[in-house]
């Protein structure tokens, strides 16, 4: 597995299609943090609702980085849908993870306001979770369930936007707004959860699909 | 050995592409039929690519396969490609690239290789396996050496190939059924029950007829089952 995990994130880098995501990534934490970006918990909100679209899009990089064809080849050479799609779900929560500590460090380097580890650490639980969440929706919605990537993009794009407004019923909202009343919550744990099942299902949808 | 029992393969609810097909590999097997016949669905099948609609099929644990196009957009080199397949597969590196007389550049993409020099990269890959190999015309923009080469490697090998060209002679030759009989019958309501007989590939229903396209070996039984279905015959081509 750690070798096949290794072929497909150096496919992955050398495609190249991950530095948009990543750079958006980067420009917008550099946008939110340029300033004084409030309480120490209440400045990790906006990273998080970021973190969550972002690895969305990156999961749809990392499932679709090789073409179909290459993609059946690895799979034959790997025994079968369920490693190469299991690898792939690890590349993009590896991914994800690198993401989510980068932006719990950040406001920590950049913020004004005073971080304990404990902020620190349910910073770094809160954009777990939201990175999680994004990889399980762009993986649900990537080959081999979705065939066509124009598919793929209008269903990930559609459950992104549809899920801000539902509030605290998704359990990105249970984040943003324990986050934006800055207090720690069990709902963060209760999103990594969440976010795990989701990528879990999302693999299971793929071998199913293929 | 590949076994593949009773397998049927149809894509959503499009026509069957391949209906009942048994078929044993335990040496060199080659495939042929014309085009259209299923033989690249069969041999995705066989190499665990694709999943039967019906049937079942059973193979070893190490299978080297080749697909009938393999793509010209890869940025990895042939050596990096190689060397990540030999460690999924754990498997030591091969001579297949010397022996089938690859001449590119091992350390560019291979997105800048010849069509041939890349088709030589992934039969390289596929020989890394060690019980059996699905090739899909694998002779596809290799010169005549290569190919030749490429035979001699195969006659050491439990191997299912495709083969438009006879280049296996001495193989055993599994011919898909070429060409089809169209019936168009009376509307029937039993469409379900026409669809589900053997050799039958697909059922339309065309306004107030329906068309059925089915093996040239079964249409004789079809015929007689449409007619005690109690549907007239309109035309067979």
């Amino acid at each position: 597995m750690i070798s096949l995990v290794r072929y497909l994130a150096v496919d992955v880098f050398r495609g190249q299609r991950y530095l948009a995501p990543l750079l958006v990534f980067l420009g917008v934490m550099g946008m939110l943090f340029s300033s004084d970006a409030g309480q120490p918990l209440e400045a990790y909100s906006g990273s998080s609702a970021l973190l969550y679209p972002i690895a969305a899009w990156m999961a749809v990089v990392v499932a679709t980085s090789e073409d179909v064809v290459r993609r059946e080849i690895t799979v034959v050479s790997a025994g079968g849908w369920s490693r190469v799609l299991t690898a792939a779900a690890l590349v993009s929560v590896l991914l994800a993870l690198a993401m989510a500590l980068l932006a719990a460090v950040w406001p920590v380097v950049t913020n004004p306001h005073p971080y304990t580890a404990g902020d620190f650490f349910v910073g770094l639980a809160a954009h777990t979770g939201c990175a999680l969440l994004g990889v399980g929706v762009g993986l649900m919605f990537a080959r081999p369930v979705f065939d066509s990537i124009g598919r793929t993009v209008l269903a990930v794009f559609a459950v992104v936007v549809l899920t801000y407004p539902l509030g605290r019923a998704t359990p990105l909202g249970w984040v943003l707004d324990a986050l934006g009343h800055n207090r720690a919550s069990l709902s963060l744990l209760g999103t990594v959860a969440v976010g795990v099942a989701l990528v879990s299902a999302a693999v299971v949808a793929g071998v199913r699909r293929a | 050995m590949v076994l593949l029992d009773q397998v049927s393969k149809r894509y959503g609810r499009g026509p069957w592409v391949l209906r009942d097909l048994t078929l044993e590999v335990s040496g060199l097997t080659v495939l042929t039929g014309a085009n259209g016949t299923g033989k690249s669905t069969l041999l995705k099948i066989a190499a665990g690519v694709l999943k039967p609609t019906s049937g079942r099929v059973s193979r070893p644990a190490s299978i080297g396969y080749v697909p009938e196009r393999f793509p010209s957009d890869v940025k990895m080199s042939a050596s990096a490609y190689l060397a990540h397949m030999g460690r999924i597969r754990r498997a030591a590196a091969n001579d297949v690239l010397e022996r089938l007389g690859f001449v590119g550049s091992m350390t560019a993409p291979m997105s800048e290789l010849s069509k041939g020099n890349a088709q030589k990269v992934a039969l390289a890959q596929a020989f890394l396996a060690s019980d059996v190999l699905v090739l899909d015309e694998p002779w596809t923009g290799l010169d005549a050496s290569a190919a030749a080469e490429l035979v001699s490697l195969l006659e050491e090998r439990t191997a299912l190939v495709s083969d438009h060209e006879g280049h296996l002679a001495s193989a055993t030759r599994v011919d898909l059924a070429g060409g089809h009989v169209t019936i168009d019958l009376s509307r029937v309501s039993a469409l379900d029950a026409l669809e589900a007989l053997e050799g039958v590939r697909s059922v339309q229903a065309r306004g107030s007829s329906v068309r059925v396209v089915v093996a040239p070996d079964r249409s004789d039984q079809v015929l007689a089952e449409a007619l005690r279905l109690g549907c007239s015959v309109r035309s067979v081509r």
